[in-house]
């Protein structure tokens, strides 16, 4: 059948492009997503035995392991996203904050008692989310958990015991914190575990919600002072000889940071300082200091607090030696000076050394440990770093790995002349064997640093070959649009003979111009950054040329007078909004009260204009279906479902602002069941969709734009209504923005064509109006508080309607919300772009939809490949520094999350792209037969 | 009304324009001269009192040598000209500022002063020339600024350098996003740079123009 293959004709190009853009981002991701080759192997007690090293001042050799266990017992309390200025005192800031020197009881150990207590910046690795990395917990110690349930998601089986609780639910502060609390007291008086990890989650959940200057975190902050202060109360008590805790180590560390408004995941300064407070029970005398990172200042009290500062790198080998147990087999950290010595100084005081003699004395005997550790440390990392590079199909480079060599030999070199000089003549010469050892230790020291460098320049590298491949793929299907919008052209010619060369007009260049200039930011990362701010301006550009056809024309005035309008309102309304991002809190102490519904003082009032825009989509549907003489029986089911549906967000709404006096009961389940309704009536009406268009069988070629009409405004209200439950208080306003602004663009696109070309009945087809829509399309992502990051996502819209976490179900939810007004529904509506333009001329409708269609995927994928090849700038925003600690983890479900957005926010463009295409199928066959006929 | 401009604008010729040019660039340049002098200010260290004193020395100049070449002489005088000129000036400066918020300046208190004297600037490029010649006459304001369709001297005067001063603060904000993190990175110091050079590079542009449309005349004249 002609028509048919016809057809295919028309159709197969989408086909042709999908099939390029998936390859291409399937080719790009994998050179962009980083490849550390994990290692399925790990350290062994025995493993030792291998080892050059060797203690001969210790004859106690069966019972340790690697080193000699300097504490018994560990207690790690985590706070989630520890600020590093929580803890440390405000002198060592420029200013003093509502929220700094909340825990003083931490301050207070470590300026009293500084030869036990010390409090250390740890600096992270970027992706700044939660750490979950210690691998000790593989080896042979008791391990008890208190707090955050993913640390029994991701180790099952590692746990002597733990009370797990739920983490995901970012709304709720304190049923995590309760639950440490109630756990980890009596815990404390129990000989059954050996280390004993609480995380508590009350500050990262505080940030994400009300950012850090607020009132609900400084009474977080408060209450951890008043736990932290009976925690090391109760190990002082037990610190006696015989007592249970006479040899503990506690540390309260931050496993990431956050900014002032409480998102992480970033590599800024504030994302990545966190905190370590460690403290000793054991009385020690006053401890080596490697005095590198310390600075010291005295705090608000006058007495001096010191600070050093410490890699998270570095922190679990640290642990590792000091309870004795082998380090983990893929750590390239080292043990930190700082850190070990605060819980393995000198255990005896020396007893028989001339006066000059006892420094170094003292440092001699903690300094020899040290160096010993180091020793084993170096040849673990040299260890990994050999069966690595054995097993790793990208390995280091040669030239790199012979220097790392080297550095170790001559190290191990030393090693073996540094413990003849000083175990063998002791006492005899103080400054050989001080400087020998010092000299040992920085070998080891130099070692260790160059190949964490090593790593953290390679790891981090991208695969350059395959982002060019994809790359190519990218362009190549570039070539592939133009011939087909050239084909699609001359087809045009072909059924109508009339129609006139396409005049290169001021609009089209115009629009090409703003689309290329937009592509070419992509090439800097700052304009990556500011993207959505360049957007609106090229947008408002737009609406300013419009503005001015629309004089020139002397029609459609009001049209382009409210698009200008729209563009601004949203644009200051996100200005506002997005200060919790940027200005901060200078602004909310400008302006309290938060525009948007989030303010919920006034439920009634900010109640009624966000039910009224919900009102308009159930009745543009039922004006486009009243008098259409297509699906008779069908679009009354849909206009039902849809009215459900509309009514259903306004309970949710009137419910979610507490308009409603629901007994709290009914509230709960209430809550959860109506989004999910909704979900359900969506998806069914676009199942039933489909299903209706591929069983349709006589196609009614007389009312094909009615036809198109019906189909498209069936298709974006099944979509709708999840859509904006899921944009949750401002869904209903970003709604009425995005018809406002939708029918703006379609009557600022036909007020160019009846003047044009109604004579040749073959309309050019303007891209003035498709690069607005798009432009309005992107411009919305960022009205809705989005943007290309890793915080940029609205976890709480995973959320509505379910309380528990599945990844599947909750990513999807993710996807709907992130790309729903942006991709998804400006992609649906397009069809409308074409419809209204040419209701006046039968003719090439068909045809113009799949003009219309391809245009806009020129335009999209012409970005996409100019972000593709931005986004290597991006490495120096994001990932400035490394993965190397977090690779291990990525079964994280934050960090999926996070990771994977961050990488595809733009490719994920480019395959709603693909999307957009497979979806015009459908709207085609309908507008196809007049073509042909 | 619209059909009769032409004749109207015959008593300007080739030569005025040029001097009126010539005075407006001079006005424009001795300002930052004095602005750097005497008071060793400029725009990105000073972006308001720098643009005051422009303001200050320029908009009284264009409003003057403007209202000259006010067409309809007989019908308006040389001080209802300069009315207009006034409020042009502000109208214009109105919509500068509703354009600029359209594309994204920043909104606040302590933006406000700076939007307002660069909206008068733009505007005295602008508006000012326009509202002195045309006043409120719809059909010229339409003709030149909508279908940029100039016809004789004053048309031309006016049309390039004002869309050469709204099309180089446009090209202006671009540097703006960089994190290069310069203080001439501010707003609006970028744009009113760009303004600054898109109305001279408007006014030399008119100035070409002007001598082959001069040329074209005296053609037509010898004939």
């Amino acid at each position: 059948m002609a028509g048919s293959s016809q057809k295919w004709r028309l159709i197969s190009p989408f086909f042709i492009i999908l099939t390029l853009h998936c390859i291409a981002i399937v080719f790009f991701t994998r050179g962009f997503l980083l490849t550390r080759t994990e290692l399925p192997n790990f350290s062994q007690c025995s493993d030792t035995s291998q080892s050059p090293c060797s203690n001969p001042n210790t004859n106690t050799t069966d019972t340790r392991c690697w080193t000699k266990p300097t504490v018994d017992r560990l207690v790690i309390i985590v706070l989630d996203a520890l600020r590093f200025d929580f803890v440390a005192p405000s002198t060592f800031f420029d200013e003093k904050r509502p929220w700094m020197d909340k825990l003083k009881v931490l301050q207070k150990l470590a300026s009293d008692e500084p030869s036990s207590a010390r409090i250390f910046k740890a600096i992270a690795d970027p992706p700044t989310t939660s750490l979950q990395r210690l691998k000790m917990v593989r080896n042979g110690k008791r391990v008890m958990m208190v707090g955050d349930d993913t640390w029994v998601q991701l180790f099952p089986d590692h746990f002597e015991k733990s009370f797990p609780f739920p983490s995901f639910n970012v709304k709720d502060l304190d049923t995590v914190d309760d639950g440490c609390i109630q756990h980890l007291f009596p815990s404390l008086y129990m000989a059954d575990w050996d280390v004993l990890i609480a995380h508590f989650l009350g500050v990262d959940h505080a940030g994400h919600i009300f950012g850090v200057d607020s009132s609900p975190m400084i009474d977080k902050l408060e209450q951890y002072n008043v736990i932290l202060e009976k925690v090391t109360e109760i190990l002082k008590n037990q610190s006696g000889p015989g007592g249970l805790h006479e040899n503990t180590l506690l540390l309260v560390m931050g496993d990431h940071g956050q900014t002032i408004n409480g998102d992480h995941g970033g590599g800024t300064a504030e994302e990545v300082e966190t905190s370590i407070f460690a403290m000793s029970t054991k009385i020690r005398s006053r401890p080596f200091s490697s005095e590198l990172d310390m600075s010291c200042k005295f705090d608000t009290d006058g007495k001096e607090i010191c600070v050093s500062s410490v890699q998270q790198l570095d922190f679990a080998v640290t642990m590792a030696a000091l309870l004795g147990i082998p380090f983990p087999f893929g750590s390239i950290g080292r043990v930190n000076p700082d850190l070990y010595a605060l819980s393995a100084g000198s255990r005896n005081q020396p007893v028989s050394v001339s006066t000059e003699c006892k420094e170094w004395s003292n440092f001699e005997e903690w300094g020899s440990d040290y160096a010993n550790v180091l020793c084993i440390n170096s040849w673990q990392v040299k260890k990994y770093i050999d069966v690595y590079s054995a097993s790793s199909i990208i390995g280091f480079p040669s030239e790199d790995l012979l220097h790392v060599e080297n550095m170790y030999a001559q190290a191990q070199v030393n090693w073996s002349n540094t413990v003849q000089n000083c175990f063998l003549s002791e006492n005899e010469n103080c400054n050989t064997s001080f400087t020998g050892l010092r000299d040992q230790i920085n070998a080891y020291s130099n070692f260790l640093a160059s190949v964490a460098e090593l790593a953290r320049s390679k790891w981090t590298e991208f695969d350059l070959p395959m982002m060019y491949v994809g790359l190519g793929i990218m362009i190549l299907s570039l070539f592939v649009h133009l011939v087909v919008i050239i084909r699609a052209n001359k087809f045009c010619q072909i059924s109508y003979p009339y129609s006139g060369y396409p005049e290169i007009s001021l609009r089209l260049t115009s629009a090409i111009f703003l689309v290329a200039i937009r592509g070419c930011s992509f090439l800097s990362n700052s304009y990556i950054l500011t993207e959505g701010k360049v957007a609106s301006f090229l947008l408002g550009t737009t609406g300013i040329l419009s503005l001015r056809y629309s004089f020139i024309r002397k029609k459609m005035l009001i049209e382009a007078f409210g698009f200008l309008l729209l563009n601004s309102i949203l644009r200051l309304i996100t200005t506002i909004e997005l200060s919790k991002q940027s200005l901060g809190f200078m602004f909310t102490s400008i302006f309290p009260v938060k525009m948007l519904g989030i303010d919920r003082s006034h439920p009634v009032w900010l109640f009624i204009p966000e039910i009224i825009p919900l009102l308009l989509v159930p009745y543009l549907l039922y004006k486009s279906i009243v008098g259409n003489p297509c699906w008779r029986v069908l679009k009354y089911f849909f206009l039902a479902g849809t009215v459900i549906s509309y009514m259903l967000i306004m309970f949710y709404l009137a419910l979610e602002s507490n308009v409603l006096a629901v007994p709290p009961m009914v509230e709960d389940v209430e809550r959860n069941f109506v989004p999910r309704i909704i979900y359900a009536i969506g998806f069914g009406q676009v199942v039933l969709l489909t299903f209706v268009q591929f069983f349709e069988k006589a196609e009614n070629t007389l009312h094909i734009t009615e036809n198109i009409t019906i189909k498209t405004m069936l298709m974006l209200s099944a979509w709708s209504p999840t859509i904006i439950v899921l944009l949750g208080g401002q869904g209903s306003f970003i709604a009425l923005a995005s018809i406002v602004g939708g029918w703006c663009v379609i009557r600022l696109g036909i007020s160019e064509e009846k003047t044009w070309d109604i004579t040749v009945r073959v309309p050019n087809t303007d891209p003035l109006p498709i690069a607005q829509w798009s432009l309005f399309a992107i411009c919305l992502f960022f009205y809705t508080g989005h943007w290309c990051a890793f915080d940029g996502l609205r976890y709480s819209a995973a959320f509505i309607g379910f309380d528990e976490f599945n990844l599947i179900r909750q990513a999807i939810l993710l996807s709907i919300d992130t790309f729903g007004v942006s991709h998804i529904l400006p992609i649906l509506g397009l069809p409308f772009l074409v419809v209204f333009q040419y209701l006046s001329c039968q003719g090439g409708k068909g045809k113009e939809i799949l003009h219309v269609k391809l245009s806009q995927t020129l335009l999209m994928s012409l970005l996409s490949i100019f972000s593709f090849s931005g986004i290597p700038d991006l490495r120096t925003h994001y990932f400035r520094d490394d993965y190397i600690h977090s690779i291990p983890d990525l079964r994280t479900h934050y960090f999926r999350d996070d990771y994977i957005h961050s990488n595809m926010c733009h490719n994920t463009k480019t395959s709603f792209d693909g999307m957009g295409a497979i979806c015009s199928k459908i709207r085609f066959r309908c507008g196809w037969p007049s073509t042909h006929g | 009304m619209g059909t009769t401009n032409i004749n109207n604008n015959v008593a300007v010729s080739v030569s005025d324009a040029f001097r009126v040019h010539l005075i407006s660039v001079l006005g424009l340049a001795s300002a930052i001269w004095i602005a750097h002098n005497i008071y060793t200010i400029n725009l990105t260290t000073h972006p308001i009192q720098a643009l005051r004193l422009i303001l200050v020395f320029e908009t009284p100049i264009l409003i003057s040598l403007y209202s000259c070449l006010g067409r309809n002489r007989e019908q308006c005088s040389y001080l209802v000209a300069v009315g207009r000129g006034m409020l042009g000036l502000l109208a214009g400066a109105v919509f500068m500022v509703l354009g600029a918020v359209t594309l994204g300046a920043p909104v606040g208190i302590q933006y406000m002063k700076k939007t307002i004297y660069w909206s008068l600037l733009m505007s005295s490029f602008t508006f000012v020339p326009t509202s002195c010649v045309f006043g409120s006459s719809w059909m010229d304001w339409q003709r030149l600024f909508a279908n940029t369709k100039p016809i004789g001297v004053v048309d031309y005067m006016i049309c390039i350098p004002a869309h050469g001063a709204v099309i180089g603060a446009w090209l202006g904000a671009w540097p703006m996003p960089l994190d290069w993190e310069r203080p001439w990175q501010e707003w609006p110091v970028c744009v009113s740079y760009g303004a600054l050079a898109g109305y001279l590079v408007g006014v030399f542009a008119s100035w070409g123009v002007l001598l082959v449309f001069g040329k074209r005349e005296n053609h037509f004249k010898g004939d």
